[in-house]
């Protein structure tokens, strides 16, 4: 289930089925221009990751809309993605993954109230690649490995 | 000139009256006739068959096969992955089955339980499906799997859209 308007009104009668959440993580700061590309690069490849485990479980994973943040401000942000966490988890969701290339996080997982899945990105690279798209079918597999054992 | 030839005034009218109203009636008539059967003529949209795979692969054990189709979505083109899970019955007749779950619409994968090998299983909630892609009665799917149309090809596999089965 995506944050659409189809997808939303079939979430709303079938709330029980759709327990697990998935939030990822966006980090980017448009004052600099090294990792301008290399973020961007970063966010469409979480699409792809997003979109692949969201294709796979549509009937009980729910992705939520991109956690967009200011890079480095992790302390501040904790506080933020919490809030997120606790408002869907009113509806309920039971499970709540987050997902990031963005290693930083590591350090702040046990202050955030979900499971955090960090993996290391490709900082280069082509998003239309068949490597690329090998390395995300890989991961995802492994991913919806990991989201499975925790049902 | 004899008189057996000879074309009355009110015949000569009548025949004439006859073809130019027949004209009239044959101008009217064929624009109607070609929008009563236009449905039929009309090429049908996006339901061109994608070749998917050569029939030497496909066996008896139901295999994933996946191809790309180009989907217009209001306003927006874009290409979209399909799958399907392929196989050979008893009677060697090829069935296409779609992958998508009739409950909540996640993926099914093929003999992925140990506890029913020979199903299609969903892992979301445990929804089951026989070889033939019906629902098994007392799991959550209340409808079988959708069936892809097909149709082979010089040795290839077309597959088309996926029909619904109606649901119990």
């Amino acid at each position: 289930m995506k944050w659409t308007k189809a997808d939303t009104t079939q979430y709303l009668p079938e709330k029980q089925y759709v327990d697990t959440l998935m939030i990822p993580l966006i980090p980017f700061d448009p004052a600099g221009d090294q990792q301008m590309v290399g973020q961007a690069f970063q966010r469409e490849l979480n699409q792809v990751f997003m979109n692949f485990i969201e294709k796979e479980y549509k009937g009980r994973v729910f992705l939520s809309p991109d956690y967009t943040y200011l890079k480095g401000k992790h302390e501040h942000e904790k506080d933020r993605l919490n809030e997120w966490i606790q408002r869907f988890r009113e509806q309920p969701f039971e499970h709540v993954f987050l997902f990031t290339f963005d290693s930083r996080w590591k350090k702040y997982e046990a202050d955030v109230d979900g499971h955090l899945i960090w993996v290391p990105g490709m900082s280069s690279g082509s998003i239309k690649s068949t490597e690329t798209q090998a390395f995300v079918k890989e991961q995802a597999r492994g991913i919806s490995e990991l989201i499975q054992a925790y049902w | 000139m004899s008189d057996k030839k000879r074309v009355s005034r009110r015949q000569f009218l009548n025949y004439t009256l006859t073809g130019v109203g027949g004209f009239m009636a044959a101008g009217m008539l064929a624009p109607m006739v070609r929008f009563a059967i236009d449905p039929v003529l009309k090429s049908k949209e996006g339901g061109d068959l994608k070749s998917v795979a050569s029939v030497d692969e496909i066996t008896k054990e139901p295999q994933r096969f996946e191809w790309t189709i180009d989907q217009v979505d209001g306003w927006y083109e874009s290409e979209v992955q399909k799958t399907a899970w392929v196989y050979k019955d008893d009677n060697d007749e090829i069935v296409a089955l779609s992958p998508i779950c009739t409950h909540l619409g996640c993926t099914v994968d093929w003999g992925s339980n140990d506890e029913y090998p020979n199903e299609f299983y969903c892992p979301c909630h445990g929804g089951r499906y026989t070889k033939d892609g019906d629902n098994v009665p007392g799991t959550p799917p209340t409808a079988p799997l959708p069936v892809f149309e097909h149709e082979t090809k010089e040795g290839m596999l077309y597959l088309g859209e996926a029909k619904d089965r109606g649901g119990a």
